[in-house]
């Protein structure tokens, strides 16, 4: 059953997948190469223009310090707006499919139709997602690799710390998309799923960006996602961030379960 | 064995009624008839049949099998035909069938493509390229390809062209045949004549007559034409009780039989009659009652 079920989502979405990842590894590629080669031009726009400093650790997640090192110029790769526009952009084009896709779009009569639980077609939706986001991922990943021998040694990250930042994103990503998920099994409307969960995750961003310089929105700033993704400080200590993946984990699973609880207990059908 | 059961089931949109304390007993073998209106309840029965809807209150069960708690397995020997059909847009025939029949864990393609073959479907087109007429018949053979205990049908004959329709029938006859029962959910009387042993009316959400379709043959009005020798004789006549007179023109008068035909060949034996005409029963008027006057119901 499980196996026919990922089979059509399979047919769904391996094209939508293969394009994000192959945006993804172009644009890693391309930032892996060029950010090293504009190091000395943003230390200079900072000491002219001090107002980016604060935009930048809002971005990065972490204080820049003094001067500006090689591993913190490598986080911009993990934190550059087109990369989590991608990344977002995936994942809530694939967690509204279910079900406020399938209700929009008039499948679902058919979907619901055939001997399967609706569990198992949530979990089986949650499972092909989880697959979709890690190659996604590891493509971005891939595209970071092909250009990184270009770069001076000094400059390039360490291969293991570059994994450790990849592993809190792809939390991030099961976050987002959990949230997402969560919405979707509420709403019949794909066009609104995806409206809410842009406008969540805009908001995140710019809690985290607000708290830098305003105090109110410092004590908001644990409500946003982005608050427990900090490359810059994974590239510099080398430490894994195991308390901010534990929380990303924890909100991913918690709206997942309450999603497919949703999903099992409400009158579902075309609208 | 009742297959399909449901006891004072009902199910509200808001202050609006979808359904009110239906109740409905289908047995195997039985091609039961769901007739009404657009916007009647029928659909809402079928989407509280097949566990897309939770009642609110009373239940209804396939095989015994709690539609709306036991819904996956209930389903797993039912096919299901939606009204308004709505595909995957990259779906061929020959994706669907292997899909579904993963999903269903049985193989269907050797029968899909018997059936394929039988209602002229191409195996390999896309759904986004097939006609509306196409797309019912993908839906059709996926609904029948697993030779389902119980065939869900809601208003099946959209979209097929009058050669398909007749297939659709006969191969609807032969599931009954061979013991499964089929609930056809239709507006159109003459499909449902056709086919159906019993009929089920829904008006307003709630069942207004559910009786064999012989039953209502019997109950229904026929067409009389009495035709005498000269319009005097016309105008006299005395009309027995059963027989109603509707209009008069010379020497001919138009009335509806209301009741068996054995005392209008008695009667009419005495009457110095051209030429008498006895049309069928015309179903047609006595679902007309049944769907417009709750108030004047037969």
């Amino acid at each position: 059953m499980m196996r026919g079920l990922l089979l059509k989502t399979w047919y769904e979405v391996w094209l939508m997948t293969l394009l994000f990842g192959c945006a993804l590894l172009g644009v890693n590629a391309l930032l892996t190469y060029v950010i090293p080669q504009i190091q000395g031009g943003l230390i200079e726009v900072i000491e002219r223009l001090p107002f980016v400093r604060p935009m930048l650790t809002a971005m990065l997640g972490t204080e820049l310090g003094d001067k500006i090192t090689p591993q913190t110029m490598q986080a911009f790769l993990w934190v550059h707006p087109t990369v989590l526009a991608l990344l977002w952009g995936h994942t809530i084009i694939f967690c509204t499919r279910l079900p406020a896709g399938e209700i929009d779009r008039g499948t679902i009569d058919v979907l619901l139709g055939l001997p399967v639980s609706r569990r198992a077609v949530f979990f089986g939706e949650v499972v092909a997602w989880l697959v979709a986001g890690l190659v996604v991922l590891l493509m971005g990943y891939l595209g970071h690799c092909l250009t990184s021998p270009a770069i001076p040694d000094q400059l390039r990250p360490k291969s293991s710390r570059a994994l450790v930042v990849l592993t809190n994103l792809y939390c991030v990503y099961l976050a987002v998309g959990g949230i997402t998920l969560l919405i979707s099994s509420l709403s019949d409307r794909r066009g609104r799923a995806m409206a809410i969960a842009f406008a969540i995750v805009l908001a995140s961003f710019l809690l985290n960006f607000l708290s830098q310089f305003w105090e109110p929105a410092e004590q908001l700033a644990f409500l946003g996602v982005m608050q427990y993704y900090r490359p810059a400080q994974i590239l510099q200590s080398g430490n894994f961030p195991a308390a901010d993946i534990a929380i990303l984990l924890s909100v991913g699973a918690g709206a997942l379960l309450l999603g497919s609880e949703i999903v099992a207990r409400r009158s579902i059908c075309t609208v | 064995m009742s297959i399909i059961c449901t006891e004072n089931l009902s199910r509200h949109y808001g202050r609006r009624v979808g359904v009110d304390a239906i109740n409905l007993d289908v047995g195997a073998g039985e091609i039961f008839g769901f007739l009404g209106p657009n916007g009647a309840g029928k659909t809402t029965t079928i989407r509280l049949l097949l566990g897309f809807l939770q009642p609110n209150c009373g239940r209804a069960s396939l095989f015994g099998l709690d539609c709306w708690r036991q819904s996956a397995l209930a389903k797993r020997d039912v096919g299901y035909l939606p009204g308004d059909l709505r595909l995957y847009p990259w779906l061929t025939a020959s994706k669907a069938l292997h899909i579904f029949g993963e999903i269903r864990g049985v193989d269907l393609r050797e029968r899909g493509y018997e059936l394929a073959e039988r209602f002229r479907l191409e195996m390999d087109v896309r759904v986004q390229k097939m006609s509306r007429g196409m797309r019912q018949k993908l839906g059709i053979i996926l609904a029948l390809a697993h030779k389902p205990k119980v065939l869900i049908l809601d208003e099946p004959t959209s979209g097929l062209d009058p050669l398909m329709q007749e297939e659709l029938t006969c191969a609807i006859r032969e599931l009954a045949a061979e013991g499964h029962t089929v609930f056809f959910s239709s507006h159109t009387l003459s499909e449902v004549e056709s086919l159906c042993d019993r009929v089920a009316i829904v008006r307003e959400g709630q069942i207004v007559a559910d009786e064999r379709l012989e039953t209502l043959r019997s109950r229904a009005l026929r067409a009389v034409e009495l035709v005498y020798s000269d319009e005097d004789t016309a105008e006299r006549v005395e009309l027995p009780s059963y027989l109603r007179l509707v209009i008069r023109y010379g020497s001919r008068c138009h009335c509806e039989l209301d009741g068996p035909t054995p005392p209008l060949v008695q009667w009419a034996a005495g009457q110095p009659l051209a030429d008498i005409t006895v049309g069928a029963p015309d179903l047609g008027s006595l679902f007309h009652k049944y769907y417009q006057s709750p108030g004047d119901l037969p």
